[in-house]
């Protein structure tokens, strides 16, 4: 058997008084790609960043070959060989990409071994190829994952761990990165995928660890593990959202059903966006009817952003034209930033989508009681854990940020609802509730537009379905709907830069 | 203009720079590390006074700036405990310090010299002349011919361009300024960088102080800082945040104090306050990008902790 590199035992972590871990146990072999799953808010990145000393324990032990050790710092975890490629990026985007990989490599290379040199080194044995001079804030996210996981590479460490690096690459790049993470394996490392996905995690590893409520409930050979024992370990007697877990065909009940002409309520024509790093969205043309639900699948960046927020009436198109709806209901992707101010309580953010109906106003004033008794039904029809609607937006959990949001954009009876990454974050229960209220709203007639890096959310939810790559807007054809067709299509077009879309113009103009 | 008044008028925007250049060298690191240290002009009278007491005691204008420096950093670390180590807000704890500099100094002025205060008299720094390159015409002297600390101030800049363009410890500290949390991933010690530039922000301004005191007025008098603290936070931008440009614009800066001077001294019924505006007008013009691309380092004035 291979030596034991890592073992982390009866790890404990809270955060005010939510319990992240409670007995978190791990043990990483050199040699092995390890699997760790869990759903969302197992506990998956907390024991990451524990291990890679971003976090203290509040309790139990670490072991790097046998010895117990204290991580107070992510240098401490360097210095005992463990990388970590964390799942929100920790670039510095002002950065050029060689600044940040040398980024606190001092000290850290061989002497004499310049960065510029072990870079490109690098980049030839693993074929993660990243242009080196422009700035972080210019490149896509699929190349900021590449990045991420050079700089963890050019420290050569012996356990590397990377958390949940999936979510933004092309199943083809996948694929090339799970041929690289055996590779290193084969170097007598240690390398950890963690993952919220079955697939993923079973594709590649030789183990499995499976997390649930803070917890090691199952460690196995991923060869003796079937899946529904897997799926059973992560979310116990809970719902399952087979969406949520990349699980199987989509569930029937979503018919890609021929939309009523009659009943249009969104047409773009040509919609441009320009910023001044060039085109976010080109020649965008999209109709959605009353009634069904549109998916527009894509890797970060591409354009989904300004496509929902074009949609949602935030932002206006540079050119082409633009019809909507009057009522429109948005969820947006950052429930903490966009979608409630966490300073204010339950019934002021609701009024922030309310306040301008004039049920409730009365002269120039704000009719409070109205909006309060609209909060109350939110709070207890979406079952919201608040003790009551004077609590702080801020003061809720993730998934029940999305309660009330999904809520309030739902009490207004709009007749579009532009949902981008509604279930990013979500525990599986949540992500269940925010899937079903989507399609009841179909049924109801809204129009839905589901913007989301989730290949599986949008298989399974959509009628039609888009592909989104560079700001263009392809649609999948019957015989493409599936992982691989769509992936295809979101190849095209990426690392587009400001260049690259002024040279463009410059032809299309000419 | 007569090339002696040129001369003459050269020589004042560059003494009247140096101390702008000083201190405004010091922010640009502070700033680039994320700390915007409004109480600069604390550090500046600081300097001012501990220089004059300083010359005092030793009777020498060298020992003088280096107690100057020493009050500068005393009073940039009132400013680096709240401010960074307690992570206040950085424009309220400034603000305390910059009033606080001035009401201190003047007690202490006052307690020690008495209220009517006579005029003091302190050892000055004696301007150096370097040879050769004081001899170029016309801008030879203006540059050549002054205090030590002007040379301190030109040997600085490239040299703190250098470290922050071309060093590990400069690549270190700009990414503390533009995104801490990733400083930390990446192993920076955020808290520890932020200190040190803040002193050493203090240290700069102190010395800029001192050089009021002992190269200039050869007196101190209370708040004779008058406002250079938020001047040099001025020219920070319009230096854009490179140390090299910082110089630049600081001597504009002095010239453009200096024309004021002249203008009256020629008898030009002028309004010299248009002209003391220009820089700032300036100023606002790289502010909203009119004058090449001025950023800020994106982290600028947020207090940062670490979520362990």
């Amino acid at each position: 058997m291979n030596p034991t590199l890592v073992r982390l035992r009866g790890v404990e972590r809270r955060f005010g008084s939510v319990v992240a871990l409670a007995g978190a146990e791990l043990e990483l072999r050199a040699g092995e790609v390890h699997g760790v799953l869990g759903a969302n808010g197992a506990g998956k990145s907390t024991l990451f960043n524990v291990l890679g000393g971003l976090l203290r324990p509040d309790g139990g032990t670490i072991e790097v070959d046998g010895r117990p050790v204290v991580l107070t710092s992510p240098r401490d975890a360097w210095a005992h060989g463990i990388g970590l490629v964390h799942q929100h990026f920790t670039l510095v985007p002002t950065l050029t990409v060689s600044e940040n990989l040398a980024l606190g490599l001092r000290g850290a290379l061989e002497p004499g071994l310049s960065v510029q040199r072990a870079v490109r080194e690098l980049i030839e044995r693993t074929g993660l190829d990243v242009p080196l001079q422009p700035r972080v804030e210019e490149l896509g996210v699929g190349d900021r994952q590449r990045i991420e996981i050079l700089k963890a590479l050019l420290r050569d460490p012996r356990i590397l761990v990377l958390d949940e690096p999936t979510a933004v690459l092309t199943p083809d790049e996948i694929e090339r990165l799970f041929d690289l993470l055996r590779e290193l394996a084969g170097e007598g490392r240690a390398v950890t995928l963690v993952a919220h996905k079955l697939d993923d995690v079973l594709a590649v590893a030789d183990r499995v660890t499976v997390l649930r409520a803070g917890r090691t409930v199952l460690t196995a050979a991923s060869g003796e593990a079937d899946q529904s024992e897997l799926v059973r370990a992560m979310v116990g007697d809970g719902v399952v959202d087979t969406i949520a877990l990349g699980l199987g065909p989509p569930p029937s009940g979503a018919p890609p059903s021929a939309p009523h002409a009659e009943r249009w309520v969104v047409r773009l024509r040509g919609v441009d966006v320009e910023d001044e790093r060039g085109w976010r969205l080109h020649k965008v043309d999209l109709d959605v009817a009353g009634g069904e639900v549109v998916g527009v699948a894509g890797v970060e960046g591409n354009g989904q952003r300004e496509l929902a927020r074009v949609l949602a009436g935030r932002l206006e198109a540079t050119r082409g034209t633009v019809e909507l709806p009057e009522q429109i209901g948005f969820i947006p992707q950052n429930r903490s930033t966009e979608g409630l101010i966490g300073e204010f309580d339950l019934v002021e953010n609701v009024a922030l989508a309310l306040y301008r109906k004039p049920e409730f106003h009365s002269g120039p004033w704000l009719r409070w009681d109205g909006m309060k008794r609209v909060a109350e039904e939110i709070r207890s029809r979406y079952e919201v854990a608040a003790p009551s609607v004077a609590t702080l937006g801020g003061a809720l959990s993730g998934g029940n940020q999305q309660r009330v949001i999904v809520g309030r954009e739902l009490e207004m009876s709009a007749d579009l609802l532009v949902a981008e990454n509604p279930t990013r974050g979500l525990d599986v229960s949540a992500a269940a509730f925010v899937h079903d209220e989507l399609r009841r709203l179909a049924s109801e007639g809204v129009a839905i537009v589901l913007l989301s890096t989730d290949l599986d959310e949008v298989l399974a939810l959509s009628g039609r379905i888009f592909a989104i790559a560079a700001g263009t807007l392809r649609p999948v054809s019957s015989r493409a709907r599936d992982r691989a067709g769509i992936g295809a299509l979101m190849l095209r077009g990426e690392r587009r830069t400001a260049v690259d879309s002024a040279l463009e113009r410059g032809v299309d103009d000419g | 203009m007569s090339q002696a008044e040129l001369v003459l008028f050269l020589e004042a925007s560059v003494r009247l720079g140096i101390p702008l250049a000083l201190a405004a060298l010091g922010e640009t690191i502070s700033e680039r590390s994320g700390v915007i240290n409004i109480g600069l002009e604390g550090s500046i009278i600081g300097g001012a006074l501990g220089g004059a007491l300083g010359a005092l005691a030793f009777e020498s204008a060298g020992l003088g700036v280096v107690t100057g420096a020493a009050a500068g950093v005393l009073a940039a670390s009132v400013f680096a405990v709240f401010a960074v180590w307690l992570g206040a807000d950085q424009i309220i704890t400034g603000t305390a310090v910059t009033i606080g500099g001035l009401g201190m100094t003047g007690a202490i002025y006052q307690a020690r010299f008495g209220v009517t205060g006579t005029e003091l008299s302190l050892p000055t720094l004696a301007a150096v002349r370097v040879p050769l390159l004081a001899d170029i015409p016309i801008v030879g002297s203006a540059l050549f011919d002054q205090a030590p600390t002007a040379y301190l101030a030109y040997l600085l800049a490239p040299t703190l361009w250098y470290f922050l363009f071309h060093t590990p410890y400069g690549l270190e500290l700009r990414a503390v300024g533009e995104a801490p949390d990733a400083a930390e991933a990446a192993g920076v010690r955020v808290l520890l960088v932020r200190l040190a530039t803040t002193l050493f922000g203090g240290l700069l301004a102190g010395i800029a102080g001192a050089h009021l005191a002992l190269a200039h007025a050869g007196t101190f008098a209370e708040n004779m800082s008058a406002g250079k603290g938020f001047i040099a936070i001025a020219v920070v931008v319009l230096g854009r945040w490179n140390p090299v440009l910082v110089l630049l614009a600081a001597l504009f800066f002095g010239a453009a104090s200096a024309l004021q001077f002249f203008l009256q001294a020629l008898g030009l019924d002028l309004a010299y306050q248009i002209f003391l505006a220009l820089p700032y007008l300036l100023t606002l013009a790289a502010l909203a990008g009119w004058v090449g691309r001025a950023r800020a380092p994106a982290a600028l004035a947020l207090p940062w902790e670490s979520k362990r």
